[in-house]
């Protein structure tokens, strides 16, 4: 049977109705990451023995028709900056090439309860800096739709895993557009949640502010499905929110904004069209349609590159060789503290931790660290008042489509660049989402991002798989698609 | 107005040790970077600081009940250590 | 050159929560290392903080017991430095917005009432402990091994203003602090035990002077007894110095105890950057009205308070002060008795004196049930009323604490009630007077030591139980002394 195509509620009515078990399943994606991994690389490890053993338990679970979620059975690929207890969490760097995680992420506790399988962790850049998968200390990651090109970053192996067929549906982060903009490189949906909305308990912290666990699938429905177990309220993260969902109208009664200041110069024409295909569509269906403007989105790049390396420096501190991960020796504690850092940590990250305790130190608070902090005040409260008129916001996910790999590796400011129309989804808390839309004229998937107001997720997930269905995006990677 | 980077102060407080040559590469890297950000440094806001609330959905604290949660076994906290004697972490002298 | 010392107080007391201030792993003593830990007091990746609702509690408490304005919007900051005993090499504290600012606390100093003013009162975290292996001096060891049961314990920062001008007010200020947090029943109290630690912050002026001098930070002092003494030392040291021209370095020194002096520390160069900033992973807490007010409310009778009632039964200040500093059931117990006897003084000196001083020799920490406050205040009536001596009622007491008995069946069976019968006792001393008139001669030619052996003698006879004081009264009047 073709099971590698399917969506998951797919999958589960064939369970269901004995159709076909999720051992038979496994087994394809295990076939599958055979040839997937050598060609792409996107696991950093592989769950092989546990799955065989609970792939049988959810066979018998079926068999016996007990009460199954949808997840029951369903292989997903993880980040590797997810704890899976009794796994190691790397974060694709050489400071935890050997860390093994003694405690589960809620979310990992969350898909346990649905009986979810995890295929393995997949690769990242280093932790979650980067928007390639390049800054991974364990080797890079190839985009399925062109191996000469980038997945995309920091969440390339996940998405990559799930163009390629070697997990159902996958686990990303996302902190200035993580999820969003390899989904959109790889062809898939990424939704990033509302901040709060899903626990960061267990997820390797980058920008405490900004970071947030979100699905990267083939649909928004399966999307959805993913969100919907993993979200929820969490005593163990105090910025985990327990609010209910805001509905927000649709069709002549919902405002579509489309943001000026990210149509603009540094997109490309490619790029533009898709959003105007979506408007279009938006249109017929009666959608009422104005252009807004944040003029304070310009400054979004760098509000964001003082505030993501200022916590990423506190929060990386802890990576010392003292309890756990690499130990490079010293004479002295600090000394070994010193070298360990030197040895563990690849270029980026050192530039981020630098930069970070550069923004935070003495006398230079307030002109950096502090002034951003007040400009990211002031980017939530006008997002406040776009939404006060606007129930969507449309735009590129991101510039251009995938480049290649090794392209933007010499510049690293021209990099950060790339993350314009996803970081401020991060700065505001924002959910958002990517779906495909259409191909570049090199064959590499195009996508569109769809913001909304906090705590409207559902709403989002309904609105975008409106578009999904109007948009009839069929492309699949050429060599992984079955 | 650019700066004086002070790499060497800086590499001390984030505790990395760095080679001439990095200090060097990190410090234009940096330089480039800081140069990029001036415009936000230089912007006028009527924001302030005051105002800002640490969460971005502007949520406040809600305190934690003071009653036991499950934690890690001995063996467990111990699993990932670099040297360990006599149930404790080991590490080259830290003075004081 | 006249010169006055200014010292400032930085004092931390762990808080006796059931569990941690950002994890909920129990707080519990242990000898075993590492036994008490989770992803968040380990500082493993992914962990995060959650703060301890029953420590803001005690922290707001400690906080208006000592007058303090609270903090409305208040966060946690992150104080950034490495060091092997500090799991996230970051300590989450409170920086610019402590939880309460502004106080005073009130101190007894040399009988009289003085007022220590507060600076702040600050949330923040412990560390783990590190020991030195080795030769066991510090700048010689081989390794560091390090325990993390204590890290991330809660404990309360109080800093006071520069305003301490001795060592014996440094003193007073935390025996007064120390039996606050008792009272509030937020800590043990127990130095040696580290529930509370002290760094003093010392500088020298000249007395003229409105600036104060370089402060030199002392740490490392775990009794009053080195507190004051290294206080002593360092205003000696910094005295000398300025006398002499030199310059006082700004620096942490170290209290050697063995030594008797302060050292310089082996310290980084220049003072630590710890780039505070807001912790993310901690929204803005917001103490609410209800709630403060509901701690307001709360809050038990307070040392100083409980010094004005003392003082207001007749107490001496320095008498009230150390009832104030006792346990809750003598300062109970003083009042009982006070309430039935109305001699206070009597009643502080039963208790501190001879009650505490026979347990101790007892070894005994609290009293049996069956003491009952009324025994103190009968012997205390009975000696007043000059029916049993002084002694006799130390006699009861002792037996009173062992036995479960009345102090009325005590003096009945031990035959300890005294003759107060004017005519009864007259005619015992004149008896003696009688028989002795060699010594009543040598008495009324001004040998007045004399009486006091006459009085023996009569007590003598009686077989003791003849009231000693109205004895010698009647000898005098009987003298025409």
């Amino acid at each position: 049977m073709e099971l590698l195509n399917l969506s998951i509620r797919e999958l589960n009515n064939l369970f269901i109705t004995k159709k076909t078990k999720p051992s038979e399943l496994y087994s394809e994606i295990f076939n599958r990451s055979a040839s997937s991994e050598a060609a792409l690389h996107a696991h950093l490890s592989l769950f092989e023995e546990t799955n065989l053993d609970k792939a049988k338990k959810s066979d018998e679970r079926f068999s016996k028709s007990e009460n199954v979620g949808l997840l029951d059975g369903i292989p997903l690929a993880i980040k590797d900056n997810i704890n899976i207890k009794d796994e190691k969490t790397t974060c694709s760097s050489k400071m935890l090439s050997n860390f093994v995680s003694p405690y589960n992420a809620t979310v990992i506790s969350k898909l346990d309860t649905e009986q979810t399988i995890y295929t393995g962790k997949t690769n990242l850049d280093e932790f979650a800096m980067g928007s390639s998968t390049e800054n991974s200390a364990f080797g890079l990651t190839r985009n399925p739709w062109n191996t000469d090109y980038v997945p995309g970053g920091s969440s390339g192996g996940s998405a990559a895993s799930v163009a390629s067929r070697s997990s159902i549906a996958a686990l990303g982060s996302d902190t200035g557009g993580s999820i969003r903009q390899p989904a959109s490189f790889c062809g898939l949906v990424g939704f990033k949640p509302t901040y709060g909305s899903v626990s960061r308990y267990g997820l390797v912290a980058f920008a405490s502010s900004l970071d947030q666990i979100g699905p990267i699938s083939k649909s928004v429905d399966d999307a959805r499905i993913v969100y919907s177990a993993i979200s929820g309220h969490d005593s163990l993260d105090s910025t985990s929110i327990n609010d209910e969902q805001i509905e927000l109208p649709f069709e002549k009664n919902a405002t579509i904004g489309i943001v000026k200041e990210l149509m603009e110069d540094g997109i490309s024409e490619e790029s533009k069209k898709e959003v105007e295909k979506v408007i279009d569509i938006l249109k017929q269906k009666g959608y009422n349609i104005k252009e807004v403007s944040l003029p304070l989105i310009k400054l979004s790049i760098s509000i964001y590159y003082l505030i993501a390396p200022a916590e990423c420096s506190a929060n990386l501190a802890r990576f010392d060789g003292v309890r756990y991960g690499l130990r490079v020796d010293g004479k002295t504690s600090y000394e070994m503290m010193e070298n360990t850092r030197a040895e563990g940590f690849g270029d980026e990250v050192k530039r981020r931790i630098l930069l970070g305790t550069y923004a935070l130190s003495a006398g230079y608070y307030d002109e950096y660290y502090g002034k951003a902090l007040r400009a990211r005040k002031k980017m939530v409260d006008e997002f406040s008042t776009i939404f006060k008129e606007c129930d969507y916001l449309i735009s590129p996910t991101t510039p251009t489509e995938a480049f290649k790999a090794g392209e933007k590796t010499n510049n690293p400011l021209e990099m950060y660049m790339s993350d314009l129309c996803t970081i401020p989804a991060n700065l505001a808390g924002l959910p958002a989402i990517s779906i495909p839309t259409g191909l570049s004229s090199n064959n590499l998937p195009l996508g569109v991002q769809i913001m909304s107001k906090p705590l409207t997720d559902n709403s989002l997930l309904d609105f975008s798989e409106m578009l999904e269905k109007e948009l009839e995006f069929n492309s699949t990677p050429e060599g992984w698609s079955k | 107005m650019s700066k004086k980077f002070d790499i060497t102060n800086i590499a001390k407080l984030a505790s990395i040790s760095l080679s001439d040559d990095e200090k060097e590469k990190l410090s234009n890297d940096l330089s480039v970077i800081i140069e990029h950000v001036q415009a936000l440094s230089d912007l006028e806001l009527d924001t302030n600081i005051e105002d800002v609330y640490i969460h971005p959905l502007e949520k406040v604290l809600a305190l934690d009940e003071d009653t036991e949660k499950p934690s890690l076994t001995h063996d467990e906290a111990m699993s990932n250590a670099p040297k360990v004697s006599d149930g404790k972490f080991i590490v080259p002298p830290s003075l004081e | 050159m006249n010169l006055k010392p200014t010292i400032g107080i930085e004092t931390h007391i762990e808080l006796n929560t059931n569990t941690k201030m950002f994890c909920r792993c129990r707080v519990f003593d242990t000898e075993e290392p590492n036994v008490n830990l989770c992803p968040t007091c380990l500082g493993l990746p992914g962990a995060l903080p959650v703060p301890n609702e029953k420590a803001i509690r005690y922290i707001t408490l400690l906080a208006l017991a000592t007058g303090c304005s609270i903090t409305k919007k208040g966060m946690f900051h992150r104080k950034n430095y490495f060091y092997p005993d500090l799991p996230k090499n970051y300590q989450i504290s409170q920086f610019d917005l402590p939880v309460g600012e502004n106080g005073n606390l009130e101190i007894v100093i040399d009988n009289e009432k003085d007022y220590v003013e507060i600076e702040r009162v600050h949330m923040e975290e412990d560390t783990g402990k590190s020991s030195h292996e080795g030769s066991g001096r510090i700048d010689s060891a081989t390794s560091t091994s390090l325990d993390f049961n204590r890290s991330g314990i809660p404990l309360v920062e109080i800093v006071t203003k520069p305003v301490i001008k001795s060592s014996k007010e440094a003193v007073a200020y935390i025996e007064e602090l120390r039996q606050l947090a008792i009272e509030l029943e937020i800590s043990e109290g127990k130095l040696e035990k580290g529930n509370l630690r002290f760094d003093a912050n010392i500088s020298v002026a000249p007395s003229e002077s409105n600036e104060l001098g370089t402060k030199v930070e002392i740490k490392n002092m775990n009794s009053l007894r080195s507190l004051e003494r290294a206080i002593d030392f360092e205003i000696k040291r910094q005295s000398l110095a300025l006398e002499n021209g030199d310059i006082i370095i700004q620096e942490t020194r170290h209290w050697d105890e063995s030594k008797e002096t302060t050292t310089s520390m082996r310290s980084k160069e220049g003072s630590a950057d710890y780039r505070y900033f807001s912790d993310p992973d901690i929204p803005n807490m917001v103490l609410p009205d209800e709630f403060i007010n509901q701690i307001k409310e709360s809050l038990p009778s307070l040392p100083h308070e409980n010094r004005n009632k003392l003082m207001e039964t007749g107490l001496s200040l320095s008498d009230s002060n150390v009832l104030s500093k006792s346990e809750k059931w003598i300062y109970e117990l003083y009042f009982e008795v006070f309430n039935n006897t109305k001699d206070s003084k009597a009643s502080f000196n039963w208790i501190t004196g001879e009650l505490q001083g026979q347990m101790r020799k007892l070894e005994i920490k609290s009293l049996p049930n069956w003491f009952s406050p009324n025994f103190l205040s009968d012997v205390i009536k009975l000696i007043d009323e000059n029916k049993i001596s002084f002694t006799s009622g130390k006699v009861i007491l002792e037996e009173l604490i062992q036995m479960d008995t009345t102090p009325d069946e005590i003096a009945k069976r031990l035959d300890l009630y005294q003759e107060n019968d004017e005519v009864a006792i007259s005619k015992i001393v004149n008896e003696i007077i009688d028989n002795n008139q060699e010594i009543v001669e040598r008495i009324k030619n001004g040998e007045d030591k004399l009486v006091g052996f006459m009085v023996g003698q009569i007590i003598k006879s009686s077989g003791g139980s003849i009231n000693p004081g109205m004895a010698k009264e009647i000898l005098s009047k009987e003298l025409n002394l």
